[in-house]
């Protein structure tokens, strides 16, 4: 292997560049503490990990995809056994808490692993198929349900984040992918808080439009008759939970998921100070160190989950803009790796990491500005968190991987 | 290479990544360039306390610079409002360390939790709680008033304002829990003694510990004070005045510079302690006065109701003088202890009667069947008009608060419309009985007017001294002859006010006992002083007091006392030279 031209420089920099400037950020968020050169020296190790991963052969993540995601669903079991902190999210590595491992992050990258081993292996026509699709819906959902135990919800829903772009990038029709999302958005449709009385309306227009358009193009009754038995299904146990079984306080908490606005001292506090600190940033930012929300301790949680806000407030639009450029130049770079790799693996392997790491930008920077729930999940590269940084690391040092390999069919 | 139409599917890929970030992009555009102004403004309600400085309410002195009202340091324990767990938290901690319980509104961000609290709350809180809990002391003026009931109805007292008196327009300057004034002089005289005030900025953290003071220097503003109001009273004749009432009945004392109607005193017994209006710990003493039925919060002085009694004769003396019906000399029929009109016996105070009396002898003596005869002639429109010349059933003007009543100055149709017309009713009115109701204020300007050549003041306890007001159709004869007369009564052999004589100052007075819907009689005299132009005009009134000259005389006499020893000390030159004849 040639050192300059198979190796994803332009990637490796980018990345690099990123935890910089979130070191840069986290000095900013918590100057008082010395968590900065922490995460200075996270990234050191993860960033030495990840060129490390490019010397390895690719045929070895092959091999060993299955294994890791036992292996994972290992470590998950054991949090939910040994599991520490508050909620217990880690697994104690040295005596004391001072180094720690969340599980959850490592299990991200094994299960997308599987997926892509178990969908590669399959021809591009069985992927369509209802048994492949079955296993591919509990490879993942093995992991999901075992981190929602925790409780995890936001990570659990990052573990569904890769499955519908790996199976459309593994030969899925879109039709079909609509047809697996419909009792998703059944659900979202007939929710009665979203729509409030208009709840019937939208979701029988929902129930019609999309019948309609599947009779149309799939034109078999059998198929047609199914999805709409599915979604009406999904709907009316959507509506019959809400109005009958849940209780009022649980009735409250999820209103409060949806709306934190209502509770401004309470569970709204977090995304309102959030939305305060981007605001009032304006085009420019306040300055480097200048944050008032940051320094003031008015926003919660700076230098982890809302790192975002930090740069909004301190850069800016100009800064924030930047940051997303860099995510997009990413996550275009991991696209662009999957179309380029030598398998039909390592292709959806890349395809299954591009997407996870555009589900964790869009979930965390949507909750900074309040057009997500907050879920707690960090800002890759740049939130404050070791597992984090790792998981992240171990990603592009796979996508280097397959860069590097290419060529070599 | 993966699949077919792999291009295709990038391609659908990439779109939804677009998708996904022109929502960030769209909002964060939205965030940061369109509504930048309104979070910048949020960014700086968080940090930024804002701090009023009020400004220390100016000083009410009497007419020699002896301090009325004041302010002293009052402290206030304050609290930083966070979530309503850690609330409950701090507020439980304070009562725990303070034993008491502490009521609060989670309205503002920064609330009162205790006010007016004593030294050692504040040590405590200082010691033992600020450091764990978002909490201050505040040191703010309270109002003082060191002569306590000598002079609470004519300065009067503050409140705190009401919520709903903010909806009030000209309540701009205030926030709820701002003392303004509610009675007396600090009522009437709030705006310029309130000054404005002030605002100053501080920087603050989300636990509300301060980052920086002054952020903003050229946004602040200092206070401007309020204003000192020097009032027309002379503490030394108030105190006599307060002194000599008994303090076993109500009454009243007026006493007025005759000239120029300033109020030298004004007393109204019982009186009260006003500081217990402004300290925040006196709610049982505040409800005490309110429910007390001697009502010692009624300003008596401008307020009080009662029939004057035999003081009232000079009006009719003054009307039938003016029309020529009586001079000095002439005489009616001889007064034999009562006369009869019509069915009604009206009868006079001395039951043997006075014999035969000329106009002098009748005030001197105060005879009601002179007085009777009197009006029989002149008839109820003539009395009338003159005594509504001589301010009666007309409110004065005086600058307190709360408004005064004026009394009732009955006319024939008053009658009609009720029992129906009688002359006895005249007979009544002409001797200060019957419907007639005063207040002490309209007796002391009425006397003024009789001693002074013939004006209605203003009575006033600040200056200047508003516009005199002439009353219309008073000769200079009349008045010297009733002023004659009145003195006759201080000086004359068989004088009712025999123990208003003050040693150095030569006085004319009039007594008068009324009949009031009270047990027993209304003391009542009214007195100038000197008889050839007067200084001084006294109005007394004793409820239920009995005799006029043997129960308000004396007050009286005490009254003048203090004004002339007040007057040689201020002109001591000219003192000496009276007494003395002259250089």
């Amino acid at each position: 292997m040639r050192w300059t031209r198979e190796f994803d420089l332009v990637l490796l920099a980018t990345t690099a560049m990123t935890m910089v400037f979130g070191i840069t950020m986290i000095y900013s968020a918590a100057s008082a503490s010395s968590v900065w050169r922490d995460q200075a020296m996270f990234s050191i190790g993860a960033l030495l990990l990840a060129a490390a991963i490019v010397y390895v052969p690719d045929k070895v993540f092959y091999d060993l995809a299955y294994p890791l995601y036992i292996f994972g669903l290992l470590l998950l079991l054991a949090v939910l056994i040994w599991g520490t902190g508050e909620p217990a999210r880690w697994l104690s590595l040295s005596p004391g808490n001072r180094l720690r491992l969340q599980p959850s992050e490592f299990a991200k990258i094994t299960t997308i692993m599987a997926l892509a081993r178990y969908l590669g292996d399959q021809g591009s026509e069985a992927v369509g198929r209802p048994r492949t699709i079955s296993a591919s819906l509990v490879l993942t959902l093995v992991p999901l349900v075992l981190v929602m135990q925790q409780p995890d919800l936001g990570t659990a829903v990052s573990f569904g984040a890769a499955l519908l772009p790996m199976l459309y990038w593994a030969g899925m029709r879109p039709l079909h992918i609509f047809f697996l999302l419909s009792p998703l958005l059944s659900v979202v449709f007939s929710f009665e808080p979203l729509w409030q009385n208009q709840a019937p309306i939208v979701f029988a227009l929902f129930i019609i439009v999309s019948s309609v358009i599947i009779h149309l193009l799939l034109t078999r009754l059998w198929l047609t008759a199914t999805l709409l038995a599915v979604n009406l299904g999904a709907g009316l146990v959507t509506t019959y939970l809400w109005s009958n079984l849940l209780r009022g306080y649980q009735k409250a908490r999820i209103m409060t998921f949806l709306d934190p606005e209502s509770e401004p001292l309470g569970a709204g506090w977090n995304i309102i100070q959030s939305k305060i600190a981007i605001g009032s940033g304006g085009p420019t930012g306040q300055g480097f160190l200048q944050g008032t929300q940051t320094n003031y301790e008015f926003l919660p949680a700076a230098h982890t989950d809302f790192i975002f806000s930090v740069i909004g407030e301190e850069l800016g639009f100009l800064g924030a803009v930047f940051v997303l450029a860099l995510f997009l130049f990413l996550i275009w770079r991991s696209l662009y790796i999957g179309a380029m790799a030598n398998s039909r693996y390592h292709s959806l392997l890349a395809i299954g990491l591009g997407s996870l790491l555009t589900f964790h930008v869009f979930v965390n920077v949507g909750m900074t500005i309040g057009v997500i729930p907050v879920t707690g999940l960090p800002l890759p590269f740049l939130s404050y968190g070791g597992s984090s940084l790792l998981t992240n690391c171990i990603s592009i040092g796979l996508l280097l991987n397959i860069y590097a390999h290419r060529h070599e069919y | 290479m993966v699949l077919e139409d792999w291009g295709r599917r990038m391609r659908g890929l990439l779109a939804i990544v677009a998708v996904l970030f022109s929502v960030l992009l769209l909002r964060l555009f939205h965030l940061q360039i369109t509504t930048a102004a309104d979070y910048a403004k949020e960014s700086e309600d968080n940090r930024i306390a804002q701090k009023r400085l009020k400004a220390p309410r100016g000083l009410i002195l009497d007419r020699d610079g002896e301090v009325l009202a004041r302010n002293r340091a009052s402290y206030s324990i304050m609290f930083t409002r966070g979530s309503r767990e850690s609330d409950a938290e701090a507020v439980a901690a304070v009562e725990e360390a303070l034993d008491t319980e502490v009521r609060y509104h989670r309205r503002s961000r920064n609330i009162r939790l205790l006010r007016d609290v004593d030294i050692e709350t504040v040590a405590i809180v200082a010691e033992r709680l600020q450091d764990d809990w978002a909490l201050s002391v505040e040191i703010e003026p309270q109002r003082d008033y060191p002569y306590s009931e000598l002079v609470s109805h004519l300065v009067g007292y503050l409140g705190e304002l009401q919520e709903t008196e903010l909806a009030n327009p000209g309540t701009k300057r205030y926030v709820v829990g701002d003392y303004v004034g509610k009675t007396g002089v600090e009522k009437v005289y709030e705006d310029s003694l309130r000054g404005i005030d002030g605002v100053s900025y501080i920087e603050v953290d989300a636990r509300h510990r301060l980052k920086h003071e002054h952020p903003f220097p050229d946004r602040e503003r200092s206070y401007i004070p309020g204003s000192d109001i020097r009032l027309t009273l002379d503490l030394d004749i108030q105190r006599a005045a307060m002194e000599a009432l008994p303090d076993s009945l109500a009454g009243s004392v007026v006493a007025l510079n005759a000239q120029t109607g300033a109020i030298l005193a004004l007393v109204s017994k019982p009186s009260f302690d006003p500081n217990a209006f402004v300290s925040y710990r006196a709610q049982e003493e505040r409800r005490q006065l309110v429910q007390d039925e001697a009502r010692p919060l009624l300003n008596r002085a401008t307020q009080g109701s009662y029939p004057p009694g035999s003081t009232l004769k000079m009006v009719g003396a003054v009307a039938a003088l003016e029309m020529g019906i009586t001079d000095t000399l002439s005489t009616f029929e001889a007064c034999a202890g009562s006369l009869q009109i019509g069915d009604v016996v009206f009868r006079c105070n001395n039951r043997e009667g006075h014999g035969e009396l000329n106009l002098l002898q009748a005030v001197e003596t105060s005879c009601n069947i002179y007085f009777n005869h009197l009006a029989q002639i002149l008839g109820m429109e003539a009395w009338w008009s003159c005594a509504d010349r001589l301010g009666f059933g007309h409110s004065t003007g005086v600058d307190l608060l709360p408004e005064e009543r004026e009394g009732l100055l009955p006319t024939r149709r008053y009658y009609r419309e009720r029992e129906g017309w009688v002359t006895g009713h005249l007979m009544n009115l002409v001797i200060g009985q019957g419907a007639m109701l005063v207040n002490p204020l309209q007796m002391a300007r009425y006397v003024a007017a009789l001693g002074n050549g013939g004006y209605l003041v203003i009575p006033h306890v600040v200056g200047p001294a508003p516009d005199l007001l002439t009353v219309e159709g008073l000769s200079e004869n009349t008045l010297a002859i009733v002023r004659t007369a009145m003195r006759r009564v201080v000086y004359g052999e068989q004088g009712t006010g025999r123990r208003v004589a003050v040693e150095g100052l030569d006085v004319a007075g009039k007594s008068g006992t009324a009949q009031g819907p009270r047990e027993g009689n209304d003391a009542w005299f009214i007195a100038f002083a000197p008889t050839e132009h007067p200084e001084i005009a006294v109005a007394v009134v004793v409820e239920g007091g009995g005799g006029g000259g043997s129960v308000a005389g004396p007050v009286t006499r005490k009254v003048l006392e203090a004004y002339r020893d007040d007057r040689n000390r201020r002109r001591p030159k000219m003192a000496r030279a009276e007494l003395g004849g002259g250089d």
